[in-house]
């Protein structure tokens, strides 16, 4: 199976045009996020175009190509491989610190079941298996918000796991209260310290292949999506960028790069992958900035 | 051929003098619009704006002897090769932050003016392939590594339309680009209309057909929709010279090390027409000062 031998091949490939670089910018939603959590950012608005997750109810979906971030499509036995990431976060207004120091993660979003109803304490919420995971053999479960939400509730999942087995059941997941739509809403526990990127899942399992059904046992009060992706990358932006326009005008700003051969691994991106971000707001509110960055791919 | 080692590139830089450096300086002609990146083909400068000479939708090669301006690289004798040892950018404008500059070899270009942008349909451009002959306009062999953008040279008036090229890949085969990328309306001068912050935009270049390394003819652009009020455009051939870098704020210059991090060592061809493309986060200002500078190395 095609790859690199050397650091040669990896310098020549880029040379050869087996390269690509895309460009994404997205804006978080003026609603207000809390310190510690967790963000998807393809939910809003900007390049590629907002992912709403707006489909029918409890109907497994494919994430449409067009929200994730472009990437090209490899003929053959060609395989693509993330080359580097470089990001920045402009700040919401010319005194906006509260995006700094984000931690990232690059994900390839897979599967959804929109519209979960978290008022709905007691009822089985049965997802329709309309589709199945593309990909991966399996992957790990977000919960995306697509309102406000007003309480905290609990719930678990069950689920299909990376081995073919069903009716697994996931940890006992809380939901926070949220003022809008794209903020992750798992939590560990009933307070924001507890933020989850992922909903925990039955001990022994590695990930999720499908999900069967949701109860809740205390109501969140809004809707939510659940997402299974699969996390290619991790990364980070640091100081936000902005610049003052009263008294002494000074800028503020950092580049994050990553070369993923020298830093990490260069993870292979799939065919027909619809790359997201999901960040986690470390100093504040994510309200109203901008995530910026390119992705370079390479294949042999 | 390059070089042996690190002691063959320090020898032919110290004792053989076989380095140089050069800055490209420009003023922005207009506004950059937030989320698209921009050329500075048209902005004043050193060197100076192009004003686009050659006939209507006909093909213009432009290598570092191009009359309207090119930054003066030597070309080297066979077997030495020169490569990029370092580049950096900076901006100086009181919005737009934070940046990206995509440093690019413009191969040539073909311009479209009047009815050819005023309405839709299909626009022939006469061009003769790049083949192999090691003429300067051939310096990608058979257009390995070569992309397209569209580049708006004057104002653009009202109205978005779709935009396709069908080009030539390096094996001669008709190929299109990626069907329903649209086109920016009321953009300003500088503006590549194929990129910008919603959906079926791309930028820098436009995706090329599964599988592309390069475009070796430039065959038709097809406007649909709505056609542009009025404006011009370029239909720009370029190969990108490494990754692009990111300027964070206002005034600071940042710089990439193309020797001491994964030693790629981007290789200049002779006869390269070096500019560079700048994606603007923000909306930038008009008459924003530009700066941008390599180092570059040459062995054999």
């Amino acid at each position: 199976m095609a790859g690199f031998s050397n650091a040669a091949a990896w310098a020549a490939a880029v040379d050869a045009g087996k390269t690509h670089v895309s460009t994404f910018r997205k804006t978080v939603a003026s609603a207000a996020t809390a310190a510690n959590d967790f963000v998807d950012y393809t939910y809003f608005a900007g390049n590629p175009a907002a992912n709403f997750y707006a489909s029918a109810p409890l109907e497994a979906a494919h994430v449409e190509s067009i929200r994730g971030i472009h990437i090209p499509q490899m003929a053959g036995a060609e395989r693509q491989f993330l080359k580097s990431i470089t990001a920045m976060s402009a700040a919401s207004s010319a005194t906006g610190t509260s995006n700094q120091n984000q931690r990232q993660m690059l994900a390839d979003y897979l599967l959804y079941y929109p519209f979960i109803d978290t008022d709905a304490v007691g009822e089985l919420q049965e997802m329709v298996p309309t589709v199945a995971l593309p990909r991966y053999a399996a992957g790990q479960v977000i919960c995306v918000a697509q309102s406000a939400s007003s309480a905290v509730g609990q719930f678990t999942m069950t689920y299909t796991n990376q081995d073919g087995v069903p009716g697994r059941v996931s940890q006992n997941t809380f939901t926070k209260v949220v003022a809008g739509g794209g903020t992750l809403v798992s939590s560990a526990t009933s307070a924001v310290a507890g933020s989850l990127p992922f909903v925990g899942l039955q001990a022994g399992d590695s990930g999720v292949r499908s999900i069967e059904s949701v109860t809740f046992t205390a109501a969140g009060g809004g809707l939510m999506a659940l997402v299974v992706v699969q996390p290619l990358f991790h990364f980070y932006t640091t100081q936000e960028c902005r610049r003052t326009t009263t008294g002494n005008l000074e800028s503020y700003g950092a580049a994050t790069y990553f070369e993923t051969v020298l830093m990490r691994q260069p993870v292979e991106i799939k065919n027909g992958a619809v790359l997201g971000i999901v960040g986690l707001g470390n100093a504040g509110s994510l309200a109203s900035s901008v995530l910026v960055g390119t992705i370079q791919t390479i294949w042999s | 051929m390059g070089f042996n080692s690190s002691d063959d590139l320090i020898n032919q830089i110290t004792t053989n003098g076989k380095a140089d450096s050069q800055i490209l300086q420009k003023t922005l002609v207009a506004a950059g619009t937030a989320g698209h990146w921009q050329h500075l083909l048209t902005s004043a400068g050193n060197i100076p704006a192009a004003t686009f000479g050659g006939a209507e939708a006909t093909f213009v090669a432009t290598d570092n002897t191009w009359s309207e301006g090119a930054i003066p690289i030597g070309d080297q004798t066979a077997p030495a090769t020169k490569h990029l040892t370092a580049a950096g950018a900076s901006l100086i404008a009181a919005a737009g932050a934070p940046w990206f500059v995509q440093l690019v070899d413009m191969v040539g270009y073909a311009k479209l003016t009047t009815t050819n942008v005023s309405t839709t349909g299909t626009k022939t451009i006469t061009m003769t392939p790049i083949g192999s002959s090691g003429a300067a306009v051939d310096r990608y062999p058979n257009g390995e590594g070569l992309r397209l953008a569209v580049a708006a040279i004057a104002a653009m008036g009202a109205n978005a339309p779709t935009m396709q090229i069908t080009y030539l890949n390096t094996a001669g085969a008709s190929k299109t680009t990626l069907a329903g990328c649209v086109s920016t309306a009321s953009a300003t001068n500088g503006t590549i209309l194929n990129s910008g912050n919603a959906a079926n935009k791309y930028g820098p270049f436009l995706p090329l057909a599964v599988g592309d390394t390069g475009v070796s003819d430039i065959v038709n652009l097809t406007w649909g929709g709505t056609a542009h009020a009025s404006g011009s455009v370029a239909i720009l051939l370029c190969k990108p010279l490494g990754q692009p870098i990111p300027v964070p704020a206002t005034g600071l210059f940042n710089v990439f090390d193309y020797v001491n991090t994964l030693p790629s060592l981007p290789r200049l061809r002779n006869g390269a027409n070096l500019t560079a493309l700048v994606y603007n986060t923000a909306a930038t200002t008009s008459g924003g000062t530009f700066f941008m500078s390599f180092d570059y190395a040459w062995g054999g």
